[in-house]
């Protein structure tokens, strides 16, 4: 689960388009509001009832809502072994419920945002990028039949009948990505109660949440001048809500890992003030065939092992012992390399990781809410 | 004694001098003073015109190297937004601007559209700025928001939440005041902010956007754009682009930098005949040190020593009279571009280290340069004929033929640099300089022949005795005379200049405006273009014998601007056109044929005449067009160009039609009556008759020139302060001669006439030398300067209001210059004057 832009009441920084430095600076800032935490504007509908999702139609935006997300994540490798860990997220946030006046192609409510990280393992470099535009006068957008949702260069690109392979093409500062996702084996997985995903006591405090936790994946990575042709698995997590998240959440720990046993487990554990696990924390855990259960958040024992500090003292935990011992699971967290931070108009450590243990694997760990 | 250590005794007696001559010394610092003063204030007029205009235009740049455009500012948005998702584009922004009125405000407002997530890369501090003042759902969302700066909203006096009424082209919207923005890189007073999307509400006009701004850092990104620029539309380097595009009219720059250059003359002068005088009148004191063993380069220093003082406290006091001058001329400079062009800033004075060192260079370097002169001939003459008066003068008269005669070369030389030699308008500058110069150095002479001519005339001895001192005196009166004279003529040249380009607009407009009613669309003056209706019915209306139409273009030619007009001209309106070039009945039928009529200003600019073809711009690409004459035309200094209707809606398929012009055989006041019910039904249309549109015109005429007016009689002013000044130093230096004259028995009145005359027929000579050459500067200024400048040739009309409104000034300042010294010479004893000394 992708609440990132949430706790945070977030700075969208207007940054230098897909170029930003890894510090954005003094530059500009946009204040977007408390886009899911907070108090949505209450013309934005609410995740209230248990979905009934519709494909392909559930692909495509829901502008009803405040805030959306198609958020992809892969760990790739070539053919020599050099490993690539990559994240592609495009945002749709709404900043009035409604449809604007129609007195310019220009005129909208939407904007999105995009960000874009290749995690170059094999050289322990991750770079990253930030974009925004408005949701109009073709700049950005998402539409159906087929799939495409774009942020300028940056799309995401259905097949015409299945949806899958989806193409994936971004591109930052000196390095790009060009990926197609296959549909694989693995089937849908209907976050929380059918897609249901609560994050509060309160009715609406929620989220409608699906994801696809294994798309066979392999493509292009472009890092200078050097092409790296590449395969592996990505996950594909979609997500949209308006004020899903409680005032007392600051952050969360968000564990994406695919086991070579054929399993994948996602955990989330959101943090108050103090750093406490509150009780909506949540995760699934998805079997070889593909059934999975839920897991609560007493399912699972976790806990920081090693933590790495940024150059202006900020602390994040990059390693775990992560177990869920009634699936027999006892597993060491590690990234990859230490420095994958996202520090753009929202700052945040999202990155590729590895796991040994009880069991091996690969994943994705997102670390937010200690910037602060 | 050592000759080193002269120096101190040496200053010490120079500064005693000063001391007992306190009148002397304070005259020849109000020369300086006066010339730094006026310099200074011109110039920082000046500047601050330019800065406000730079400021507004530039500060928008941002960092934006290129543009991409079209010739009408009309780029399809689909341009920008199929570059914005194509993964090799450089940085770029889109951006709609348009000229804006205010209900109730003079002046246009410049209406700037953005779209914030795609400035970071220009304009840094733009989105901070707004979003800080703004929820971003508000900017983007509200059809009607808009962020000023602070000096734009104080100016129209409005706070957040305020409402403001503003016209595009006529058509009215109203935007409200979201935010107001503090920092100073937008300070601009004529800048409203808003979305882009709104901007394109405001204008009307979904679906373009006015340029794409770009950020482009190597050949390769220039190469990516320029294959995929659609035809019609093109790069441009924004640094070369600047100037000729926005704003500030040519001609009002040319005018101002024309008066500050004949400011600096007129200090120059102020300040050299100031200082010379001081050297001169102490001839006597400095041969009696050569003769008491002083060496002639000590001499020298010590004349340099004390003008450098005098030069330094004049100077000093000149800055500061200057910037308190140059605060009342940049608010009427500032008035002045608010009502013509755009809200200009009258805050933007800037005392910056170019103006200082002009103004010191001006009053240290004129005052060092003004006493070096005579000094260095006070030097190298030997001490017994420096001691002596009536030498000087012998030496000041044998030379005159030799003044007169390089006077006269330069005089000639200016003439040839300025109509003969190519080099635009700055030659047209430097054959005035030295046109100047020569009539100045002639001036002496010719007060040498008005002592001749007055001699000759039957007169008293007061008379003669007063005609002969203007001889006898010339080593001193013919610097102040020349003085006077460039004053006198600066006024003159500026004043017959604008009188005769008064004169040609007013004719050129008397015969162009020969329709008996105008109609256009409310807003006409900023783009509005008629209803289709009216433009198709209205020759069907009554009492209407014969109509005009009229559709205006801007297109970029060359680099610069221009306006193409499409026309329907009916016989009535031919008559109007006045062909410098090309036969009328030639020109006329090539008009029909689909041939262009280019104005004045656009021949002499591309160096057209009949017969040679033009490259336009037009949807289809560049199309050329025969050129079948070239009219006289003072409607634009960017140049015009006409073309007949239908060939020009072959082309651009655009059968709008902007105004028309109506003739009836009832007259204007008769088509109105029988218009009436047709006008009734169409509220919005502006209907005016000729002179209506010539009163107007010729209002804007007289307001572009009013800070001209202003800067004319601030300079006289100075001028005659500071020729005040100078006579009234040399009549209080012969005191003496006058006591004199006392002692042997003329009357207190006998004295004063003397004096009054002696002045006054100072004063006229120079009137009378200013008028020619008040001339000549005017013939430069618009036959050699204006012409290369815009490319208006005009009759040159002298009329003859300035030139004696000089006379009488030259006349008045001088017998005022004489009051106090002839008071003082009449009425005080003259013994303790006979025992000075």
């Amino acid at each position: 689960m992708r609440l990132m832009l949430t706790l945070v009441s977030v700075l969208v920084l207007i940054a230098c388009e897909a170029t930003a430095p890894p510090d954005p600076g003094p530059v500009g800032t946009v204040r977007v509001d408390q886009r899911m935490g907070g108090t949505a504007d209450p013309g934005f509908a609410r995740a209230i009832t248990v979905p009934e999702f519709t494909f392909p139609r559930d692909h495509g935006p829901h502008p009803e809502y405040a805030t959306e997300w198609w958020y992809f994540t892969g760990n790739l490798h070539t053919s020599t072994g050099h490993r690539f860990g990559y994240q592609l997220t495009l945002f749709r946030i709404g900043l009035e419920p409604g449809m604007p006046v129609t007195d310019s192609a220009w005129r909208t409510h939407q904007i999105y945002m995009g960000h874009l990280a290749v995690s170059d393992i094999g050289s322990g470099r991750h770079h990253s990028a930030e974009r925004f535009a408005r949701a109009a006068a073709g700049l950005a957008g998402a539409e159906l039949g087929p799939l495409h949702v774009w942020l300028g260069p940056w799309s995401i690109r259905g097949d015409p009948v299945a949806t899958f392979p989806l193409h994936l093409s971004a591109q930052g500062e000196g390095f790009a990505i060009d990926l197609r996702l296959e549909r694989g084996a693995k089937p849908r997985i209907d976050q929380g109660e059918q897609g249901l995903a609560r994050k509060g006591a309160t009715p609406g405090k929620a989220s409608y949440y699906y994801s696809f936790t294994r798309l066979p994946t392999h493509g292009e990575i472009l890092i200078g001048e050097r092409r790296f042709a590449v395969s592996g698995s990505s996950w594909w997590d979609r997500e949209w809500a308006s004020s899903a998240m409680p005032a007392s959440q600051v952050g969360w720990d968000w564990f994406a890992l695919q086991l070579t046993d054929g399993r994948e487990l996602m955990f989330y554990r959101l943090r108050d003030q103090d750093g406490r696990t509150q009780a909506f924390s949540s995760g699934v855990l998805v079997s070889a065939d593909g059934a999975h259960r839920k897991l609560q958040a007493a399912d699972v024992r976790l806990e920081a092992t090693r933590h790495w500090q940024t150059d202006d003292g900020i602390r994040y935990p990059v390693a775990w012992r992560l177990a869920v011992p009634d699936a027999g699971l006892d597993l060491h967290v590690e990234t990859a390399f230490d420095d994958q931070e996202m520090h753009h108009s929202v700052r945040y450590w999202e990155g590729a990781v590895g796991v040994s243990g009880s069991h091996n694997g690969v994943g994705y760990l997102e670390l937010s809410g200690y910037a602060r | 004694m050592k000759p080193h250590s002269l120096p101190p005794l040496l200053l010490r007696a120079g500064l005693r001098y000063q001391r007992r001559h306190p009148w002397q010394a304070a005259l020849a610092l109000i020369g300086i003073v006066m010339g730094v003063a006026v310099v200074l204030a011109v110039y920082l007029a000046n500047e601050a015109a330019k800065a406000s205009f730079a400021l507004s235009a530039e500060q928008l740049r941002g960092a934006a190297t290129h543009r991409a455009t079209s010739a009408d500012d009309q780029v399809p948005e689909i341009v920008y937004t199929r570059w914005a998702v194509d993964p090799g584009h450089p940085p770029m922004a889109p951006v709609v601007t348009g000229q804006l009125r205010i209900d109730g405000q003079t002046g246009r407002y410049r209406l700037v559209g953005l779209d914030l997530f795609a400035e970071g890369p220009f304009r840094d501090e733009l989105p901070g700025a707004i979003n800080g003042e703004v929820a971003l759902g508000d900017w983007l969302a509200q059809p009607n928001a808009a962020a000023l700066s602070r000096s734009a909203a104080d100016t129209l006096g409005v706070g957040l939440g305020d409402r403001i009424q503003v016209r595009f082209e006529g058509s009215p919207y109203e935007l409200a005041v979201f935010a107001i923005i503090e920092t100073t890189s937008v300070a601009s007073r004529d800048l409203i902010l808003t979305d882009i999307a709104t901007a394109q509400a405001v204008r009307g006009s979904p679906g373009f956007i006015s340029h794409i701004d770009l950020k482009l850092t190597d050949d390769a990104a220039l190469a990516w754009l320029k294959e995929r620029l659609p035809p019609g539309l093109e790069i441009v380097d924004i640094a070369q682009q600047t100037r000729s595009t926005l704003g500030l009219s040519a001609s009002f720059e040319l005018n101002l930098t024309a008066m500050g250059l004949l400011a600096l003359l007129v200090g120059l002068f102020l300040i050299f005949n100031a200082i010379s005088f001081s050297v001169v009148q102490r001839r006597n004191l400095l041969g009696r040190l050569r003769a008491l063993g002083v060496r002639g380069d000590e001499v020298l220093r010590l004349v340099l020593a004390e003008a450098f003082v005098l030069g330094c406290i004049g100077t000093l006091l000149g800055i500061v009279l200057g910037v308190w001058l140059g605060q009342g001329l940049t608010r009427i400079v500032a008035a002045t571009v608010s009502q013509l062009y755009y809200q200009a800033a009258a805050d933007a004075l800037q005392l910056d280290a170019l103006s200082l060192f002009k103004a010191v260079a001006l009053g240290l370097g004129g005052t060092l340069l003004a006493a070096w002169l005579p000094a260095r001939e006070a030097a190298a003459t030997p001490p017994l004929t420096t001691l002596s008066r009536a030498k000087l003068e012998q030496r000041v008269q044998a030379r005159l033929p030799r003044l007169a005669l390089s006077g006269g070369l330069l005089i000639l030389l200016g003439l040839i640099i300025a109509f003969r030699v190519p080099g635009g308008v700055v030659s047209g500058f430097v054959g005035l300089f030295l046109l100047i110069l020569g009539a100045a150095l002639v001036t002496p002479s010719g007060l040498r022949l008005a002592h001749r001519l007055l001699d000759r005339l039957p007169g008293s001895g007061i008379w003669r005795m007063a005609v002969r001192d203007l001889d006898r005196h010339l080593s001193r009166l013919g610097t102040a005379a020349a003085a006077l004279m460039v004053a006198l003529a600066a006024s003159v040249g500026v004043a017959v200049m604008v009188e005769s380009m008064r004169l040609a607009v007013s004719d050129w407009l008397q015969d162009a405006l020969s329709a008996d009613l105008y109609v256009a669309a409310e807003g006409f003056q900023d783009g509005a273009s008629l209803p289709a209706t009216v433009a198709a019915q209205a020759a069907r209306w009554p009492q209407v014998s014969a109509i005009s139409r009229y559709r205006d273009r801007s297109l970029q030619v060359a680099g610069r601007r221009m306006t193409l007009i499409a026309a329907d001209l009916a016989p009535p309106t031919r008559t109007g056109f006045d062909f410098t070039s090309g036969a009328q009945n030639r020109a006329w039928s090539g008009f029909d044929r689909g041939e262009l009529l280019v104005s004045e200003p656009l021949a002499y600019r591309l160096g057209l005449s009949t017969g040679d073809r033009l490259s336009l711009p037009t949807p289809t690409g560049p199309i050329d067009f025969a050129i079948a004459g070239v009219f006289r035309d003072f409607a634009s200094e960017h140049g015009r160009a006409f073309l007949e209707r239908s060939k020009y809606q072959g082309i651009w398929s655009d059968d709008r039609v902007d105004s028309l012009a109506l003739f009836s055989d009832q007259g204007g006041q008769g088509l109105q009556r029988a218009l009436d019910p047709v006008l009734r039904d169409n509220p919005t249309l502006q209907v005016t008759e000729a002179d209506g549109i010539y009163q107007e015109s010729m209002q804007v005429f007289d307001r572009t020139f009013r800070i001209t007016e202003v800067l004319r009689w601030l300079s006289l002013l100075v001028a005659f302060i500071g020729v005040l000044s100078a006579l009234m130093a040399v009549q209080l230096e012969r005191r003496k001669e006058y006591a004199v004259l006392r002692a042997l028995g003329l009357t207190r009145q006998q004295v004063s006439t003397l004096i009054l005359l002696e002045s006054g027929a100072l004063g006229l000579l120079a009137g009378l030398l200013a008028i020619p050459l008040g001339i000549a500067m005017a013939w430069i200024l618009t036959d050699a300067i204006q012409l290369r400048a815009f490319g208006w040739s005009m009759p040159f009309v002298v009329s003859p209001g300035p030139l004696w409104l000089t006379s009488v000034l030259g006349v008045l300042a001088a017998l005022l210059a004489g009051i106090y010294p002839a008071w003082r010479s009449a009425w005080r004893d003259p013994a303790p004057m006979l025992r000075e000394d």
